[in-house]
């Protein structure tokens, strides 16, 4: 009994913190997307009218496909981009602890400041990638003003905050016993038998986890570069992603109702992503297993 | 096709420490020989070489009269058993097995009918379907010892293959092993740190200490005439007791025993080695007095001090005498006494 009342108190903290900070907001915003409500005016209630609205809702329909679009491309390359660099940068040698720090050094650079410096890289006339790819006699991407090459410089802002997934990718690939690798080389598996036999099964729960996380986090990771790197354009709405949609909608346009029932459905979706991702999974990994 | 095995002048050193020290040993095609020693002794160091997956500093390896000595592992046409086992967590007992021949393009057909065969010899055809982990210590070990040969290597390197086993399986699948040696006559390096197990399953014996070959023989003759002090003591058990001697007018003086010299040991200071089961409780004897009784079943292990001398003597059923009581010993076999040069540690008789 005792022990039960220390585990109890142990988790308190915890428990307190996700209601008071993740269920409870959670619970008010799946209330307030039943209203209509501006901070000055009383709530008032409309039922389901909100998502009726969101259906019709040109800005909103651009702001999830957008986000869905992103999410396609930003996800696979973050995930082989942090399966690869762990694959590379797991054996020991020369300076390898330089080279991971380097790989996780961008997600600890604090959003605003990543922004900003990404907005200085992007600028078309003095920034260092337009710059080089001139030098190199490429055409130069109008980073900030087009709004497919806008959408990809989102995208590659992104794509180096994989820090967490190497760093969790390098972990799983460390802990699969030498022994493995040894008795795949006496029995003459070539590297990339050896990848698709061995590695990427053995590493696939814990990709599978990323995938998800990822898919997750990635529906919110595009607010700070869109909201200050392009602002949600190029216009109308290039770079218009559901969290700056529903941040526009709630803090600019005082739509906190509006703004809730697009998050609702935003939640609703990652969901569903996660769902035919795991299944798309489950059927995988029974082939693998054949 | 079993092929034969040789180690010519090899060394292999980790940065300032060197695990192989000249290690010259031949193993005959069809021959299984233990390599034996302690921990760190440079027995896996030399299996891993014989294998290619360690580098050699120095040194030839050849396996069937090639020199395979940079070769990569897969050309050498090797298998290995790990100690852990080293099975695939992922794939069934049949994808493990048949892991090498996938690996090396055989087709899908006749993988089948190897895998097969392979497991039929080993006793593990019903466990196929089953996953590592819904296998017990024993079928995994099957497993591991069909796939290293479904290939039908050259060589069969197993490096403690049993030590992960309790000791009954330990003992079932000793004589298994055994069996199965004599059966596919492949040639067999098995490495071991247990003296027991080197000795019922060898072929012949090899001793290894601080990378440095120290006797290679049969079994028999390594408990017999071991070559120095540190094979006498390694191998059996309780150890060999070792009493240093001194010359009295001709005799040697060891503890409460005195022997006549033998020849070729004259003018140089040596040591006496006794086993313990050639020490025997007698009536008229030298008086030892019993500190530990050590019961195992059958016998017993008598922990004596001699005058200052400890002793261990193995004795039968018969003799269970109290500890703290006093008993006379003798040697009880007359030519049983190995004698050491003290300084090299080298056998004189």
């Amino acid at each position: 009994m005792r022990s039960e009342r220390g585990l109890a108190l142990l988790l308190f903290p915890y428990v307190a913190g996700l209601v008071v900070l993740v269920a409870l907001p959670a619970a008010i915003t799946f209330g307030l997307a039943l209203f209509k409500y501006d901070l000055v005016s009383s709530p008032e209630f409309l039922g389901l009218d909100n998502f009726r609205e969101l259906a019709d809702d040109e800005v909103f329909r651009i702001a999830l496909r957008n986000s869905l679009m992103f999410i396609a491309f930003a996800v696979p390359i973050r995930l082989v981009g942090a399966l690869s660099l762990a694959l590379l940068l797991h054996r020991r040698m020369r300076g390898v602890g330089a080279y991971r720090a380097g790989v996780y050094l961008p997600t600890i650079v604090p959003d605003v400041a990543y922004a900003l410096l990404w907005l200085w890289l992007f600028n078309p006339l003095y920034g260092p990638i337009n710059l080089t790819l001139d030098a190199l006699g490429f055409p130069s991407p109008e980073w900030l003003t087009d709004g497919r090459d806008a959408q990809w410089a989102i995208i590659t802002m992104t794509v180096f905050l994989l820090g967490e997934g190497f760093l969790v990718a390098l972990a799983v690939r460390q802990s699969i016993p030498g022994e493995l690798y040894e008795l795949a080389a006496v029995e003459a598996a070539s590297p990339l038998y050896v990848l698709r036999r061995l590695t990427l099964p053995l590493m696939a729960p814990a990709m599978l986890l990323l995938l998800f996380r990822d898919t997750i986090f990635s529906f919110q990771l595009n607010f700070v570069p869109a909201l200050l790197v392009t602002e949600g354009g190029p216009p109308p709405y290039e770079t218009t992603y559901l969290p700056l949609f529903v941040y526009r909608t709630g803090f600019e346009y005082l739509r906190y109702g509006y703004a809730a029932a697009a998050t609702v459905v935003m939640f609703l979706i990652t969901a569903l992503i996660v769902v035919i991702q795991w299944r798309i999974i489950v059927r995988w990994r029974k082939g693998l297993a054949v | 096709m079993a092929a034969a095995l040789e180690f010519q002048g090899v060394h292999k050193r980790f940065g300032e420490v060197a695990a192989l020290r000249g290690l010259d040993l031949a193993v005959g095609a069809g021959e299984l020989l233990v390599l034996v020693g302690p921990s760190g002794c440079g027995k896996t160091t030399a299996l891993r070489t014989a294998a290619g997956l360690e580098e050699v500093s120095e040194g030839t390896i050849r396996i069937g009269g090639r020199d395979v000595t940079r070769l990569l592992p897969a050309a050498r046409n090797v298998a290995m058993v790990f100690q852990n086992y080293a099975l695939f967590p992922h794939l069934s007992a049949a994808e493990n097995i048949g892991f090498g021949l996938r690996a090396r393009k055989v087709a899908r057909a006749e993988a089948r009918e190897r895998i097969l065969s392979a497991a039929r010899v080993v006793g593990c055809e019903a466990l196929l379907e089953r996953k590592p982990h819904e296998l017990s210590g024993g079928e995994r070990q099957r497993v591991a010892l069909a796939r290293a040969l479904v290939r039908e290597p050259d060589v069969f390197l197993l490096d403690e293959p049993l030590s992960n086993l309790d000791a009954q399986l330990r003992v079932e699948m000793r004589a298994e092993l055994r069996r199965l040696h004599n059966r596919l006559g492949a040639t067999m390096v098995y490495v071991t740190h247990d003296q027991v197990e080197a000795l019922t399953m060898g072929d012949r014996v090899a001793v290894l200490s601080q990378g440095v070959l120290q006797q290679v023989d049969v079994p028999d003759a390594v408990y017999r005439r071991p070559a120095n002090r540190f094979v006498a003591t390694f191998v059996g058990s309780p150890a060999m007791n070792i009493l240093s001697a001194r010359d009295e007018g001709g005799r040697l003086r060891a503890g409460p025993f005195v022997f006549d010299r033998p020849p070729g040991t004259d003018g140089r200071p040596v040591e006496v080695g006794i086993r313990p089961e050639h020490l025997a409780l007698v009536a008229d004897g030298a008086p030892a007095q019993v500190e530990v009784v050590e019961v195992a079943g059958n016998e017993a292990f008598l922990h004596l001090d001699a005058g200052g001398t400890r002793l261990v003597a193995r004795v039968g059923p018969e003799h269970r005498p109290a500890a703290g009581s006093t008993v006379a010993l003798a040697v009880a076999v007359p030519g049983s006494v190995h004698i050491f040069d003290a300084e090299t540690g080298e056998a004189l008789t």
